[in-house]
């Protein structure tokens, strides 16, 4: 019993150490109920969102409070996304959360391969200012950046968010780096002697090598668009503007006041997209990460 | 002179030639991060020369014309009651969210790297709310905390309490704190990396040694990962400090309205600066926040990364390594 696989080493190799695996290992039953019952907590408010989306106007306001609402009101969903045009503001998100995230990933991978792999004049001053960029409050720029795009007549347009894709984003380009520069040297110098140019060893090397990286910086930067509040707040109107503006003021009745449940409704489905991409890429997600997370 | 010349551009030639081998020259280099490179001059170094020169003048933002006033706006900061509040709210909130995050999170991986039941699915479940987007938190816990349908009065009400109105008053800045603590699981994913790259046998040495479980994390696991503690530190701060939109979505108005009718105690750094913008229009002294604000989170920075010595992030870099210039 003392032999059991609870040492790292062992769980792998060689042939003597099959039969350990028969031995059921020794599960941290403390540590499992701890999980359960955080997991619990952090899982109650989502529990309580799809309460509150399926009740009746008097469930909701019944006193004492309504907990499970009976029958469930199926057709509040519908009428979250006839209530304000949900439809056509989620184009808006999935258009610009697909642009926008489809140019950062690849800017942030061309310019993290810079970084990683090749040389130049000024690059530590440059990594360095990088560094920085990653550390400055989006919102800090944000706002002067929008009374500039209010005097070019960018205001109103979805041309901010092309501009802010084709920049790439900070930390994406350092996630790229990181995962670059740890790849053998070997890879480009056959490359290099065979006469191939960098744009094509970048294409044909290293890109078809990071796919982790790639799906994280996109869903990443995706949902970062998909998430974004105070950029469409500011710069688009109400025509335009993206679900996620759309959402937090659309569901309100004549006197002005939220509607609770189709507010709910709405929610969750604008949070779907979200998780539903979360979920699909979780592996090489976690595996983007640990390849070349902050380490 | 000219003979000197001559020499130097073929030393410059040599060094060229032999930094070209493997690396490529300068050009290589500047054409592939040139997007990222014109991106920052033209959308942040930009902007934020922009806000500079705004914070120089007394633009209201819509006067055509407006005048150089010089620090007058910094010394009018400075000098702000409201402005050393909306400051001290903000720092309450770093105090209040940052040793929780920092503590929970390096808690939460450290449990799920153990080995437990149902392990990918318990990840996932604690990384949940760290993914859901901060408009749908703030919305899910407004209508958790709401006075008279929320769950949080419902169950008080069990024990005979009386509907609290938690949205207005001070108990709002209660909630602000729910909800950002929500995605305690945010740094669990980079945390397990970490973990997991704690080399076993330190693990083994040290309990050879005898050393129980919490002296292990105490000598081994905590200063192999505290590069990464680092980082989430910062980030983190640095998140907290910037918060603005969850405060704003507590608001208890709706649209243009909401900024201005958001309850005093929710009136942090952030709000303070984009209400004094667009429903004050004081542009200039707006402007003079954001820089403000702007240079103590430089400051902050720069100080945690000497403070912490050498800091780690970049250990990599095969095209530097043994050619150390």
């Amino acid at each position: 019993m003392t032999l059991t696989a609870h040492r790292k080493g062992t769980d792998s190799g060689a042939p003597s150490e099959i039969p350990i695996r028969h031995i059921p290992e020794r599960k941290n039953r403390v540590a499992f109920v701890i999980l359960l019952v955080v997991c619990a907590i952090l899982f109650l408010p989502v529990l309580w969102l799809f309460l509150t989306s399926l009740k009746s106007p008097q469930q909701l306001a019944s006193d004492p409070i309504t907990w499970i609402p009976t029958p469930p009101q199926v057709q509040n969903f519908i009428e979250a996304t006839t209530a304000l045009p949900f439809w056509a503001y989620a184009a808006n998100s999935l258009f610009l959360s697909t642009v926008c995230g489809a140019l950062t990933t690849i800017s942030s991978a061309l310019v993290g391969y810079g970084f990683a792999r090749l040389n130049g004049r000024g690059k530590k001053v440059l990594f360095g200012i990088l560094i920085a960029m990653m550390m400055t409050p989006p919102i800090i720029t944000l706002i002067p950046t929008y009374l500039l795009f209010a005097k070019i007549g960018l205001v109103g347009t979805y041309w901010p968010w092309v501009l802010w894709g084709i920049a790439g984003a900070p930390y994406l380009i350092f996630l790229y780096r990181q995962f670059f520069a740890q790849l053998p040297r070997e890879l480009e110098e056959a490359a290099i002697l065979d006469g191939c140019g960098r744009l094509r060893i970048f294409v044909q090397i290293f890109l078809p090598l990071s796919k982790p990286v790639i799906i994280t910086a996109f869903v990443l930067s995706f949902n970062g668009v998909w998430g974004d509040f105070i950029a469409p707040q500011l710069l688009l109107n109400q025509d335009n503007t993206t679900l996620a503006v759309a959402i937090t003021s659309g569901y309100v009745n004549k006197a002005g006041f939220p509607v609770n449940n189709l507010l709910a409704a709405g929610a969750i489905l604008y949070v779907i997209p979200v998780l539903i991409m979360f979920f699909f890429v979780q592996r090489s997600y976690v595996r983007g990460f640990a390849t070349s997370g902050m380490k | 002179m000219s003979a000197h010349v001559g020499t130097q551009s073929l030393v410059g030639d040599a060094r060229r030639r032999r930094r070209r081998g493997v690396n490529g020259g300068s050009g290589a280099f500047y054409a592939f991060i040139s997007p990222w490179l014109i991106g920052t001059v033209l959308l942040t170094l930009f902007p934020l020369g922009y806000a500079l020169w705004i914070s120089f003048t007394n633009w209201d933002g819509i006067s055509p014309s407006q005048n150089w006033i010089g620090l007058e706006n910094y010394a009018d900061a400075l000098a702000e009651p409201q402005m050393w509040a909306s400051l001290q709210r903000t720092g309450l909130l770093a105090i209040a969210i940052v040793p929780v995050t920092i503590c929970g999170g390096l808690g939460l991986a450290l449990l799920l790297n153990e080995k437990v039941h149902w392990r990918s699915g318990l990840r996932m479940l604690v990384y949940l709310p760290a993914i859901v987007p901060p408009v749908a938190a703030t919305l899910t816990w407004k209508l958790l905390f709401d006075r008279d349908s929320g769950a949080i009065n419902g169950f008080l009400a069990i024990f005979g309490a009386d509907a609290v109105s938690w949205m207005t008053g001070n108990t709002v800045f209660i909630v602000l704190i729910v909800v950002m603590l929500w995605g305690i699981g945010a740094g669990v994913l980079i945390n397990l990396a970490a973990l997991q790259d704690v080399p076993a046998e330190l693990h083994e040495a040290a309990r050879l040694d005898g050393a129980n479980a919490f002296a292990a994390f105490w000598h081994v696991t905590l200063p192999s990962i505290s590069p990464v503690l680092l980082f989430q530190v910062i980030t983190t701060t640095i998140g907290v400090l910037q918060t603005f939109v969850p405060a704003l979505l507590l608001s208890p108005a709706n649209g243009a309205a909401a900024i201005t009718a958001v309850p005093e105690a929710n009136r942090i750094f952030m709000v303070d600066v984009y209400a004094q913008y667009f429903a004050y229009s004081r542009y200039g002294y707006a402007s003079a926040m954001l820089w403000l604000f702007f240079l103590a989170i430089l400051v902050v920075t720069v100080i945690t990364f000497k403070v912490s010595g050498r800091t780690v992030f970049y250990a990599v870099d095969p095209s530097e390594e043994g050619k150390k210039k």
